[in-house]
């Protein structure tokens, strides 16, 4: 029912404000959220799983709710100083999806029968990632945009990207599903933050060497939680959880090695 | 994980849908839905998901580096087009390497 239009012919601005806007975004999430119930078909049946099978699975679980938790509150903060009023739109649809994975990944939880989700992440909560999680808040709370950019919507945004992808693809079926849709808004956080960062830097090229600073710090962080999830789900071999991450840095200019 | 960019040095180009042009100047391509669905419907035609190894791209579609999402014109594409990603908010520009039509973020 709805006419074709050539994205491709828009200008910038228009692509932007497109890209950026809650309309966009309402239309986009109904394609493969419409008629699902906490992230995946009601109908999907549930696997049995053996008991470290189990364990490895809900501790995943957990810090996946770690991240995004930290993810919703980071971005819900950064609407304060978000640089343009586009910005902020856009950073209030992050903000929904954040809410959305940590409640479809909470359900899912409650599904493989942990009684208390909210206490069992607390328990089984990766160390490394609780500091990243701190440092992204602390630079929330300073205001710093280009910093809370890069440490959110680039290094947790792009290793997630890369770690649910492959558990998407060796996970049960309720799990893959969630997943799934997990992934297809996380490809516009990460694009939101490479390309908003990449627009900063052409205008402000000083800040390179801070951001470079900081990206070192986090990103180790970032990078022992998503390869020990990776280990422990038996996808190391198969997933560099850091390949994507390096790629937009090199993207972005940013040495690496 | 398949990377896409290593499997386009192995694939051939296809274009099943294309129609030549009358001036032999760019061939136009004639979009179907491909199943694609993190856009808004009226958008949807203009990209696809990268199916890895045994996949390749038409002389209208180049991969999004960013997210991986294969972008499609109506139009072939040509050295210096500018295309958008969608999925991932991206502005792109065609260039070549190695004889393959690749997409280059532009900030």
């Amino acid at each position: 029912m709805s006419e074709t239009v050539e994205p491709h012919e828009l200008s910038q601005e228009d692509f932007l404000a497109e890209v950026h806007s809650f309309q966009f975004w309402l239309e986009a999430v109904d394609g493969y959220l419409g008629g699902t119930s906490f992230g995946c078909d009601p109908d999907l049946p549930e696997q049995t799983f053996a008991g470290e099978e189990l364990e490895f699975l809900i501790t995943t679980l957990c810090n996946y709710c770690i991240g995004e938790r930290a993810a919703l509150e980071a971005s819900s903060g950064m609407i304060r100083f978000a640089p343009d009023p586009e910005a902020a739109i856009f950073l209030a649809t992050q903000v929904v999806d954040e809410g959305r994975h940590l409640e479809v990944f909470v359900h899912r939880l409650k599904m493989l029968g942990v009684s208390d989700p909210w206490t069992e992440i607390d328990q089984r909560a990766n160390h490394s990632l609780l500091k990243f999680k701190d440092r992204l808040l602390e630079f929330v709370d300073q205001r710093d945009w280009e910093a809370s950019l890069l440490v959110q919507n680039v290094i947790l945004e792009a290793m997630e990207f890369s770690a649910f992808q492959a558990h998407a693809a060796s996970a049960d079926p309720i799990t893959a599903a969630v997943l799934t849709g997990v992934v297809k808004d996380e490809r516009r956080h990460m694009g939101f933050g490479e390309n908003d960062l990449g627009r900063k830097l052409l205008h402000a090229p000083h800040t390179r060497s801070r951001l470079n600073q900081i990206a070192r710090e986090l990103n180790t962080l970032a990078l022992s939680t998503f390869s020990e999830i990776a280990e422990s789900l038996g996808l190391q071999g198969e997933t560099d959880v850091s390949a994507n991450y390096l790629a937009t840095m090199d993207r972005l200019g940013f040495p690496h090695g | 994980m398949d990377d896409p960019l290593l499997e386009l040095n192995k694939a051939g180009s296809e274009q099943p849908e294309a129609r030549n042009s009358s001036d032999g100047a760019r061939q136009r391509f004639v979009l179907g839905e491909t199943g694609f669905n993190e856009v808004p419907r009226k958008y949807r035609k203009f990209y696809r998901k990268w199916q890895g190894e045994g996949d390749s791209l038409a002389l209208n579609e180049v991969l999004c580096p960013v997210c991986l999402v294969v972008i499609r014109s109506s139009r072939e594409l040509r050295v210096g087009d500018r295309v958008y990603c969608m999925p991932c908010m991206s502005r792109l520009i065609v260039t070549r390497e190695d004889g393959i039509l690749l997409a280059k973020v532009v900030y």
